[in-house]
């Protein structure tokens, strides 16, 4: 790790670091969706072994099985090479933040990507090797973790997050924002939870408690789409782009992932009785492990780690715009102090005229 | 802290998922036949439950019973363990656990018709386990042959949460046909075990004991009157195939014949023999108000004189697994949506059956007219109306 460890934010080229993070994004998103097809496909357990495939080193699986063999196979081995290789970018990132990052907790948290996506390749392992549908639901809960994780350390690891000290400093957020953003990641993980228990649902599991998650799924969703508008709204003005954009954004999100969660529910189920009016719901065939049906549901569950990701920026961002602003406050303070203290003591040492 | 972090180990060492050892006992049954014959039936099913196990395995690992009779039923008994289990795949790609994977979220593991998804749903996914199926090629009363089974996963059910299974290899399709007729037969054994125990052995308060226990062994009269609802069962399941009803030719007709033929249609539709307009409306649109219910409520509400919106009355059953009673709705014809197929033979066979089940009549299919039926060609007439009503929308 680099000298001069310390929560003071200095200017340093972090380039690479940052670089490595923004790469590890582009990996985990990708990686969400096959994860996603794989649940959708039911294709889990398509590989019985693990960590090898097939009595196969993960890397040494012969190229044109993976490829050409069945579907299923396809994604749940391209699955786990894509988990790999952000495995090995969450390595570098460790390596990278020990010989350019000065700031001590920066560091600590790269070690805890690294260990987070270690936990997760375990809890992968596990669910394939015990065949076991509720860790296949830890799993996929613990992925959008990981990845609101990784935008959170991309964002600690950008330039802006210096630049917030000087000019962007000056926009202000208040406790109640920070409290309400707070809200936005704390309520799209509970609806990724809610949305797992629906999506990797037990065998035997009772009618009334999957009613239960649904109905708090869907009104959670809307108090969701909600929350993001009065969030836009308290933003929209607080003088920093970077905040009012993302804010902006969430709510494009929000409606966008209720639209397919809607999809999501027709695919699966059919038209619900509430909206028997629209056109053609009567006639509605629901077909199974149809493609463009797999693609709607497993967007719902990639556009909710996305919602996540995003609602995670925006309240690292806010709270670090909070915290720029009363460091700066205080500093102004103390210069102020320091000001009046030399103005009193000049006016001390100026001789009395008559 | 600790605890958290325990039961964490514990999942990775074992893993999670509740344990799945045993269909569970068909306790609405259990509790309408109490009703019914006002006698305690908790002993008799419990006894049903332990033979149809021993009888038809567990949902890991079914069996199916020996006998000249179950023979013929299924296809392959091998479909039974790809059907069965928790959801996997073979390195070529062929999927097991096929039931758990389709169908389970609605039909449930014992095929009740009441898994998890099943109160969001319009009809309810069907209970397998009276062994009564809408839509079939087969008399009313009797058992689906396998190829409407497969017709009916090939084609699914429009409008409803019933999906089409096309995209699925014809090898799962097979499969998953055996496991329904399985999971069918398992259920009306374990049904008609608990009705007989009641009715021919005496069971009540207390279990009769020796002989006239229900056992899987046909030694003894508990025995025997297993062995005879085995056979009953599989005998109707075997010999489905032989009661298909015979569709005549239909005649294309165009121009001025159709037109007449459609009129007479038109005339049988609102006639007091087939009196359609009773429940579908005189316009064919459904909207005639109903208060019936279709014969998987009504074994728990109507049948044994509860009322289905006395909630007082329906909660023990509720308790037991019971879906909240819903009434059923006549379907409107206008928007070309059939349920069990729009074709001509489907039609044809929904009027001189009527829907199974259902409070669907059928009507009686005379040779000549004479005021209690309908003709064959009058039939045909009435099914160009029915089609000619489905174009309006």
């Amino acid at each position: 790790m680099a000298a001069n460890s310390t929560l003071v934010d200095e200017p340093c080229a972090r380039h690479l670091l940052h670089r490595l993070c923004v790469l590890l994004v582009c990996l985990v998103w990708p990686l969400i969706w096959v994860g996603g097809l794989v649940t959708t496909y039911d294709a889990g357990m398509a590989v019985p072994d693990w960590p090898g495939t097939y009595g196969y080193n993960l890397f040494l699986y012969p190229y044109n099985t993976w490829l050409l063999g069945p579907f299923d196979l396809f994604i749940e081995h391209g699955h786990r090479l894509l988990g790999a290789v952000v495995g090995l970018v969450a390595l570098s990132i460790v390596v990278s933040a020990f010989f350019r990052e000065s700031r001590r907790w920066v560091f600590v948290l790269t070690i805890g990507l690294l260990v987070a996506v270690i936990t997760q390749g375990l809890l992968g392992g596990m669910r394939v090797v015990l065949g076991d549908r509720t860790l296949a639901m830890v799993h996929g809960c613990f992925g959008p973790a990981f990845f609101a994780l990784c935008a959170a350390t991309t964002v600690v690891t950008s330039r802006r997050w210096q630049d917030y000290m000087s000019a962007r400093g000056q926009a202000s957020i208040g406790s109640f924002v920070v409290v309400l953003v707070a809200m936005l990641p704390a309520l799209s993980y509970v609806q990724l939870i809610l949305g797992a228990q629906l999506r990797h649902v037990q065998p035997n599991a009772e009618p009334a408690g999957f009613a239960l998650i649904v109905a708090i799924h869907v009104i959670v969703a809307f108090v969701l789409w909600v929350l993001t508008i009065l969030a836009w709204a308290k933003i929209r003005r607080c003088g920093d782009l970077t905040l009012s954009r993302l804010a902006g954004l969430l709510i494009g999100l929000a409606a966008v992932q209720i639209a397919l969660g809607v999809g999501t529910w027709v695919v699966n189920y059919g038209w619900p009785s509430i909206l028997a009016w629209v056109p053609g719901s009567a006639g509605f065939l629901v077909r199974a492990k149809g493609f463009f049906d797999s693609i709607i549901v497993t967007s719902h569950v990639a556009t909710g780690s996305l919602i996540l990701a995003v609602s995670t920026v925006l309240l690292v961002r806010s709270l670090r715009v909070r915290y720029c602003r009363s460091s700066l406050k205080e500093q102004s303070a103390t210069e102020e102090s320091k000001i009046e203290n030399y103005t009193s003591n000049q006016s001390l040492l100026e001789p009395v005229t008559t | 802290m600790r605890n958290a972090a325990l039961v964490l180990f514990v999942c990775f060492l074992g893993g999670c998922d509740a344990r799945i050892e045993r269909f569970q006992p068909n306790e609405v049954f259990s509790l309408s036949l109490a009703k019914a014959r006002s006698t305690p039936t908790e002993l008799a099913g419990k006894d049903a439950s332990r033979v149809a196990q021993e009888l038809y395995g567990t949902p890991d690992e079914p069996l199916w019973p020996e006998s000249p009779a179950a023979e013929s039923v299924l296809a392959d008994k091998q479909n039974l363990f790809r059907s069965s289990g928790p959801v996997s795949s073979e390195k070529d790609g062929t999927h097991l656990g096929l039931f758990r994977e389709h169908c389970v979220t609605c039909h449930a593991l014992e095929g009740s018709g009441a898994g998890p998804a099943s109160v969001f749903q319009n009809p309810y996914p069907r209970d397998f386990r009276h062994g009564v199926f809408k839509w079939k090629s087969t008399e009313r009363g009797q058992k689906p042959t396998r190829k409407d089974i497969r017709e009916l996963l090939g084609k699914g059910i429009p409008g409803t949460a019933m999906p089409s299974f096309a995209l699925l290899t014809p090898e799962d399709l097979d499969a998953l046909v055996d496991y329904v007729v399985f999971l069918s037969t398992r259920g009306e054994v374990e049904r008609r075990m608990t009705a007989a125990a009641i009715d021919e052995l005496d069971y009540g308060e207390s279990s009769p004991g020796g002989e006239l226990t229900l056992n899987s062994r046909n030694e003894t009269e508990g025995g025997e009157v297993v062995q005879e609802v085995l056979d009953r069962v599989h005998s109707d399941w075997a010999d489905a195939g032989k009661l298909e009803v015979k569709v005549p030719p239909f005649a294309e007709l165009a121009g001025e014949d159709l037109a007449a033929s459609v009129d007479r249609g038109k005339a049988f539709f609102h006639g007091q023999i087939a009196n359609c307009s009773g429940c579908h409306g005189p316009a064919g649109d459904g909207s005639m108000p109903t208060l019936d219910y279709d014969d998987w409520t009504k074994e728990y509400t109507t049948r044994i004189g509860l009322t289905p919106g006395d909630r007082e009355a329906m909660k023990p059953f509720r308790d037991a697994g019971a879906l909240r009673p819903r009434t059923i709705a006549p379907r409107t014809l206008q928007d070309g949506v059939f349920h069990g197929g729009g074709d001509s033979a489907s039609l044809y066979r929904r009027i001189t059956q009527g829907i199974a089940g259902t409070p669907m009549p059928a009507v009686e299919v005379v040779s000549e007219p004479n005021g209690k039926g309908l003709t064959v060609d009058e039939i045909w007439d009435l099914v160009r109306y029915v089609k000619q009503l489905s174009t309006l929308q």
